[in-house]
């Protein structure tokens, strides 16, 4: 089902990933790390963050295959700032030729200048946060488009011969009915865009959206309608002809996105920017999410890295298997195991048995992966495949 | 070498709370044992546990010098716990003992306890001085209160001494009473030796501590003595007094009370209430000991979050070597692994127990409900004893079973009476007499299955009563009665751990409270999980833990995954607190859960 929208190459090349670390305001569900932008000036920020680019794309010596550039929202930033950035990622793409050059946007925030820019920049693919088509729903989460700003939007990028288009939407918001969410998916759909991406509205620690839930003035989406909300979508979705290849990811065939498929895949990428993370040959890193110190620190150390870890043994499994079973294609058994070390079949073989009795995974010759019913309750079937990945290490070390 | 004419050996007894330790630090004080800049409140409670609980567990000691009439005496004071599960370590003081305080609150009056440990010094021969403690309190009415014990107790009221523990008056007139009323110790100064090891503790660097009292004879360092159960020689190191601090002394000699040091590694190695006798020069009979300790309530501790079976065997064996009233044996649980049954004088001690474990041992203890013993009667005509609703053969093989019965007084303030009445007629309480102690507080007698009142009936006596009614309670006897085993069944696998015995009458209401907290305890699970309680097939009640429908994070996490990591580890921490029972996770907070009172 999913095998036509991906590519047949094998990923084992490297993504690049730029944060840019401003919004107009901040929405009440985001966690990504950003700051309103208000008057601040942004050069200071976008002079170390082309540095940090360019010394981050200087020092790789493979390919870099695919690059993202999310917030955030890129393109709040001012036309000269804009056109530096953008310079500097149109370099680096003009060397290393990628196969997906994407850009968030938000679609009140696209014009025809900094379309012309990302056109000639290079930049291939646009991710939109449209989210819902229906005012109120927009006013929940604080989001500061209207519905009819994402048509004009998708139209605006296809002009300057940017086809390839993900719009994301969010179920799960309080107040939605599965109606409306209908209605949503419906007008998506009917723009022709490629990719769209349902996300399932989540209360992080610290966010707006998290207090109000505390404060009881806001109710959240009941469980079950929850759950026939995301059933909807893998349905209609996969009746226009979008395959679901990850949990909230659906796409035209060849269409899936490669630059989260490094993610999901566990492979490498390269992060530049404040709070930008990095998983380069075996070592993860994190950027300082601040961006006074991220300034002072490209400055005085050339890099903005607060933590490094190298990931082995059941760590490595545990992450590989808990970003490979989102994937619909799955884990390869064998692939996983000359990588991590650790063969599922063996440290979690009578669990996946169980699960795949209550038909909640497959496991097909080499491969395991979750059934439409098993990526309701993924959670839980990572969380427990998680503990026992890391139980067989400790059972392992003591003896 | 002072005269066993003018030794005085005594303890204090009293309902919790009477004041018993405030008057032994005053005693002390007064008699100038132990200086004010050495006092801490208290000073006899000497175990942190018991200074943060505000009661006395383990029997202290010490020795007080008084003049009376121009005479130097020498009182040994023993001190004994308040609370009414220790009935064991009250016996043995009382058995180093020629004569008791019995100490009642001048505001309070009798009390249960008061009249249990009143019983327990006749039983002992002990000569009883009433002391009206308390008499400062505004509330205090001392002299209806010494007519309430005469009219219990058959004390004479105009015996009694007044005293105010806490400002010091009546403590002079005290001291002189117990030189003038306790008998001098009998016991021949020049007959083979006999002391009994009235208590022992364990000291790291010194081996036992043996607490002895000295009946007859003589003892002193370098004499060769044996136990006289046990049958071990020792020689003997040291022997002293304490003061209440441990001072050595040159010997021990008939009446009096210290301790003695021999080289004892363990506490396997001394029998509490065994008699100790010169291995050259040996008595012909021990000294009959004391009352042996009766393990009353039994539930099984299993290693918690961090603890492994061998941890908490080894924090069990050394616990018990400084209490040895409870008892322990590896048991195995199918829903909670390897861990101990173990048995108590009562629920009290089963919670200082615990806590002891936990405190001084760092280890986590799972702990099933309480239980009592029940007496099995099995179709070929025997009868089997089981501790734990797990032991319970096939009920095929059982013609009857029977339950301990104890007698309980309650001593109430009269307004109360009918409350009491309907908590016993819910714990299947037979009444058996109602006495007026005066025109306003009665005693209520009853007689209990014993596994009615160890759980909850203490804590529901205090609430209907306003916290004015007081119980104590003694074993008298096994008795059938119409008694199942209940089962609780998760995902239809029954869970060994969370079977009870209970009266059919009450096997529904029980079954369905069980499983109603249970439901609160257990997470949802991937599927659906049905909680039953049954009577052998026979499900009496249910109820459903749903499955959940959707549980799943539909969202981008780009690169950064550290968060998603940190949740999957705090969820694999959160498992190893969970025990798998079929494929159920269970939060061992589930098995203590269910102990929680009533709401």
């Amino acid at each position: 089902m999913w095998d036509g929208v991906l590519s047949n190459e094998v990923m084992s090349e490297c993504g690049f990933y730029v944060h840019v670390p401003f919004c107009e305001t901040k929405c009440g569900y985001c966690d990504f790390y950003s700051v309103p932008l208000m008057d601040r000036p942004t050069s200071p920020l976008v002079a170390r963050l082309v540095t940090d680019i360019e010394g981050r794309a200087g020092e790789y010596s493979g390919d870099i295959v695919t690059m993202f550039i999310g917030g955030g929202t890129p393109t709040v930033l001012p036309i000269s700032d804009f056109r530096a950035l953008f310079s500097a990622l149109g370099d680096v793409a003009g060397t290393h030729k990628p196969r997906e050059f994407s850009v968030e946007a938000n679609p009140a925030t696209l014009d025809e200048v900094k379309m012309e820019i990302l056109a000639s920049a290079g930049v291939d693919r646009i991710s939109m946060g449209g989210q819902s088509w229906h005012p109120s729903e927009l006013e929940t989460l604080e989001r500061l488009h209207s519905p009819s700003d994402i048509a004009p939007g998708v139209a605006l990028a296809r002009r300057f011969g940017i086809g390839r288009i993900n719009l994301d939407l969010i179920f799960g918001i309080p107040g939605q009915t599965l109606e409306t969410w209908a209605e949503s998916l419906r007008k998506t759909i009917d723009l022709g865009v490629d990719h769209i991406a349902c996300y399932g509205l989540t209360y992080e620690a610290g966010t707006r959206l998290t207090s109000q839930l505390r404060a009881g003035v806001l109710t959240p989406c009941d469980e079950n309608l929850e759950a026939d909300m995301f059933e909807l979508a893998v349905e209609m979705l996969r009746g226009d002809g979008y395959a679901q290849y990850e949990i909230s990811n659906f796409a035209r065939p060849g269409q899936a996105c490669l630059h989260n498929l490094i993610y999901w895949r566990n492979d490498m990428y390269i992060g530049a920017g404040p709070s930008a993370a990095g998983y380069v040959d075996g070592v993860r890193y994190k950027n300082v999410s601040d961006v006074g110190r991220y300034v002072q620190m490209i400055d005085s150390v050339g890099h903005a890295v607060l933590q490094k870890e190298r990931v082995t043994g059941a760590a490595l499994a545990g992450e590989t298997l808990m970003m490979q079973l989102r994937l619909n294609e799955g884990i390869a058994l064998g692939l996983f195991a000359s990588r991590t070390g650790i063969d599922l079949q063996q440290v979690c073989g009578s669990r996946l048995e169980m699960l795949r009795g209550r038909g909640l995974v497959d496991v097909l010759e080499d491969v395991v992966r979750l059934t439409d019913a098993g990526r309701l309750v993924a959670d839980s079937i990572i969380s427990d495949l998680y503990a026992d990945v890391h139980a067989a290490e400790a059972l392992s070390d003591r003896s | 070498m002072i005269d066993r004419g003018f030794i005085r050996n005594f303890s204090i007894i009293a309902h919790i709370d009477h004041g018993k330790s405030t008057l032994a630090d005053r005693l002390l004080e007064h008699s100038g044992a132990i200086t004010k800049r050495e006092m801490r409140d208290q000073f006899l409670d000497d175990m942190d546990l018991e200074r943060e609980m505000g009661i006395t567990i383990k029997a202290n000691r010490a020795t007080i010098q008084h003049k009376y009439n121009g005479q130097a005496y020498m009182l040994n004071l023993l001190d004994t716990p308040g609370h009414v599960d220790f009935h064991y370590e009250v016996s043995r003081a009382m058995a180093a003992c020629e004569g008791v305080l019995l100490l009642v609150d001048a505001a309070q009056g009798v009390q249960a306890h008061t009249v249990a440990n009143a019983y327990i010094a006749v039983e002992a021969n002990c000569e009883i001085i009433l002391v009206i403690n308390k008499i400062d309190l505004p509330a205090a009415h001392p002299e209806e209160v010494a007519l309430e014990v005469e009219q219990v107790l058959g004390l004479a009221a105009e015996d009694a001494v007044f005293t105010s523990a806490k400002t010091g008056e009546g403590i002079d007139e005290l001291l002189d009473a117990v030189c003038a009323r306790i008998p001098a110790p009998i016991g021949e100064i020049n007959a083979p030796l006999r002391a009994l090891i009235y208590d022992a503790k364990t000291d790291i660097h010194r081996g036992i501590i043996n607490h002895v009292r000295l009946k007859d004879g003589v003892v002193k360092r370098g004499d060769k003595i044996r136990t006289m159960a046990v049958g071990s020689e020792h020689i003997v190191t040291e022997v002293g007094k304490f003061t209440p601090k441990p001072v050595a002394v040159p010997q021990l000699s008939a009446g009096e009370v210290g301790y003695l040091l021999a080289g004892i590694k363990t506490l396997v190695d001394v029998n509490i209430g065994d008699t100790i006798t010169l291995a050259t020069h040996p008595a012909s009979e021990p000294l009959s000991g004391y009352e042996a300790p009766n393990q009353m309530v039994f539930c099984d501790f299993y290693p918690g979050p961090g603890t492994q079976t061998p941890d908490l065997r080894e924090a069990m064996e050394k616990l018990w070597l400084n209490d040895s009233s409870f008892t322990y044996e590896p048991v195995t649980s199918d829903a909670l692994g390897i861990g101990f049954r173990c048995g108590f004088l009562g629920l009290l001690h089963m919670k200082i127990i615990q806590e002891r474990l936990e405190r001084e041992s760092d280890v986590n203890v799972v702990q099933t409900a309480p239980t009592v013993t029940y007496e099995i009667g099995l179709n070929d005509g025997t009868f089997i004893h089981i501790q734990s609703p797990s032991e319970m053969p096939d009920m095929s093989s059982v013609q009857e079973i029977r339950e301990p019965f104890c007698r309980a007084n309650v001593i109430v303030p009269s307004h109360f009476v009918g409350a009491v009445l309907s908590l016993s007629l819910d714990r299947r309480g037979i009444h058996k007499k109602t006495e007026y102690l005066s025109p306003t507080r009665v005693m209520l007698s009853f007689e209990f299955p014993l596994g009615e009142i160890i759980y909850d009936f203490y804590d529901k006596l205090k609430s209907c009563t306003k916290g004015y009614g007081t119980v104590d309670y003694e074993l008298i006897d096994f008795r059938g009665g119409d008694l199942v085993k209940l089962d609780i069944l998760v995902n239809a696998m029954a869970v060994d751990a969370l079977s009870v015995i209970v009266h059919r009458d009450k096997a529904v209401t029980r079954g369905r409270r069980l499983i109603i907290r249970l439901k609160k305890e257990i997470s949802r699970h991937q599927f659906e999980i049905p909680l039953q309680a049954a009577i052998g097939a026979k499900v009496i009640a249910r109820e459903t833990i749903k499955a959940f429908r959707k549980n799943v994070t539909a969202k981008c996490y780009g690169g950064d995954i550290s968060r998603k990591r940190k949740l999957l580890e705090k969820q694999k921490e959160g498992k190893k607190r969970m025990k798998q029972v079929g494929n159920v996770e269970i939060p061992q907070g589930a098995f203590m859960s269910i102990l929680e009172p009533d709401d």
